[in-house]
């Protein structure tokens, strides 16, 4: 069966009142990056993973996950 | 001066222009360093297929010459100036590309999507260049005769758009918010 990385980037950063361009801001890519993120469409490396977990204020484990 | 040196330099000084004016274009908008990567790789989403559309009218116009009386200079020139669009768009797909802008903004347009995004096209390209090689030499076992110049700029059309294409495709989805 497939596997997939999902995430909850867009629940959390709502949450924390952030739209996608300052939150890519401040990871240091572009909107578009982290809108792929988001959407699933591309996973993100381990070092992007990390920056966007800290960035959020999360551990890597609560933002990304394996779904089958 | 060598016909070939002169669409050489046509070429190379239609380059320079389209990129002065693109630049003088971005200078009007007092944007920060995320807004202009973020405009630019907009702008690069829908240039693509532009470019590769203007790529392939060429090799019309190319191969339409081929079997033509056309006088030598002519060929030459478009030959030259065909050749130095073919280098700009494979150092393009090469490189980061917007090599007028400051190196923050070319880091920042380059970013892991689009690096992924890149690579995805240029796999594409090798893929249809080297299915367009394949059918070049198959051709030339039913006693059609193919120089080798027409041959690598037969190969060289289905490539060169083929990865533009994709690109173009892979940062538009990119762009869309979902």
């Amino acid at each position: 069966m497939a596997e997939r990385l999902a995430n909850r980037l867009k629940d959390r950063r709502t949450e924390l009142g952030l739209t996608q361009a300052e939150l890519a801001e401040r990871v240091g890519v572009t909107r578009k990056t982290v809108n792929t993120v988001e959407n699933g469409v591309f996973t993100p490396s381990a070092t992007l993973a990390i920056k966007l977990a800290a960035a959020l204020e999360l551990s890597v484990e609560q933002l990304f996950w394996i779904e089958r | 001066m060598d016909d070939y040196m002169l669409g050489f330099l046509a070429g190379l000084a239609a380059v320079l222009v389209v990129a002065a004016i693109v630049k003088l274009l971005i200078r009007k908008k007092p944007m920060s360093v995320t807004e202009k990567a973020e405009y630019l790789s907009k702008r690069r989403a829908r240039m693509l297929p532009m470019l590769a559309i203007i790529f392939l009218s060429q090799q019309a116009a190319f191969f339409s010459a081929v079997n033509s009386p056309a006088p030598h200079s002519a060929y030459a020139v478009k030959i030259s100036a065909w050749l130095v669009l073919s280098i700009v768009i494979l150092a393009a797909l090469a490189t980061k590309g917007f090599w007028l802008e400051p190196k923050e903004v070319r880091d920042l347009i380059d970013d892991e999507n689009t690096r992924a995004n890149r690579n995805e096209a240029m796999r594409w390209g090798f893929l249809f260049s080297m299915g367009g090689a394949i059918a070049v030499y198959a051709l030339t076992l039913f006693d059609l005769s193919i120089s080798a110049r027409d041959a690598v700029h037969i190969v060289m059309t289905i490539g060169i758009p083929a990865a533009l294409i994709r690109w173009g495709i892979l940062e538009r989805r990119a762009h869309r918010d979902g």
